[in-house]
């Protein structure tokens, strides 16, 4: 049994939360704009009080953002959408856990979890060999193709960069630039020293971004 | 590079419209396959059939006692 399942078998009927992903069917995209933190507790709170739409709005404001960060933690497109959701259920059915504290944003427990969940997979299942090329990708249908294939470019420069890093330089940087915490977010939730952490994200940023040059010079 | 060129490069790993509609519908489909905790469905089940669930029950618990001993024997045996 999962820990998902594990939480929300103890979860009330009042609290079942299924009907908020009803009305996502409309809308798959994360939001572009995100909320500030206080309009996320709100949030927060109208979910835990059974509010649907507040329910489908956490998800929408969080989903592209843990996808990023575990897609850059993970070697493949599949784990990372396989972590994303498992992280999602997880924090959708946990809020009455969270317990917003004097600097821990929401979006911080978020990542928590789903670094927590990445690491669980990346203990279950060996990486593979670094498989920036990942062509199982589908590019998405209404974008234009120079956009595509400048976005692909990047995106596997990126990604085999960050094949050079070790698993703690890889998380470090990962939820610096895809979930947008800063050093003393990340260093609580890796129990590590903010300076301990400025430290190696200095390090793996110069040497990320010189790979990336790199690669995208040689045109990936 | 610079930290904010390089910041925007994080955005070529966010999921395409077919990775998103995985997502959501696996997400919404283990909601609706567990929208209800385990002793509601049997306190639903109590309630529209009293006799049949009780029984059901009694018989679960019953199948669990013995089939315990009896694996027990039977991988001994083999």
């Amino acid at each position: 049994m999962t820990q998902a399942t594990a939480v929300y078998l103890v979860l009330t009927d009042e609290w079942t939360i299924s009907p908020f992903f009803n009305v996502l069917s409309s809308r798959l995209g994360g939001d572009a704009d995100l909320l500030e933190d206080d309009a996320i507790l709100r949030l927060v709170e109208k979910a835990r009080a059974g509010d649907r739409a507040a329910g489908e709005r956490l998800y929408r404001q969080h989903v592209d953002r843990v996808f990023r960060t575990v897609r850059s933690i993970l070697r493949s497109d599949m784990d990372a959408e396989e972590v994303t959701q498992e992280a999602m259920l997880t924090v959708l059915i946990s809020l009455d856990r969270y317990a917003p504290r004097t600097g821990t944003r929401f979006v911080a427990w978020v990542m928590t979890i789903a670094v927590n969940t990445a690491r669980r997979r990346f203990r279950r299942k060996r990486p593979e060999a670094a498989d920036p090329s990942d062509l199982s990708r589908i590019p998405d249908d209404a974008t234009d193709l120079d956009q595509d294939v400048d976005r692909e470019r990047k995106r596997q420069a990126l990604l085999g960069a960050l094949a050079q890093l070790d698993r703690r330089e890889r998380e470090i940087v990962s939820l610096r630039y895809g979930s947008e915490l800063d050093a003393t977010e990340i260093a609580r939730m890796l129990a590590l020293e903010p300076a301990n952490v400025r430290k190696i994200l200095e390090r793996a940023r110069t040497r990320l971004a010189a790979r990336i040059e790199i690669l995208l010079g040689q045109g990936v | 590079m610079n930290d904010t060129e390089l910041a925007g490069t994080w955005a070529a790993l966010e999921p395409t419209t077919a990775q998103r509609r995985r997502m959501q519908a696996r997400v919404q489909w283990w909601l609706d396959a567990h929208g209800s905790s385990l002793i509601s469905e049997w306190l639903g089940l109590l309630k529209i059939n009293p006799i049949v669930s009780l029984s059901l029950a009694t018989a679960a618990a019953g199948l669990l006692l013995i089939a315990t001993p009896l694996s027990w024997v039977a991988f001994s045996v083999l």
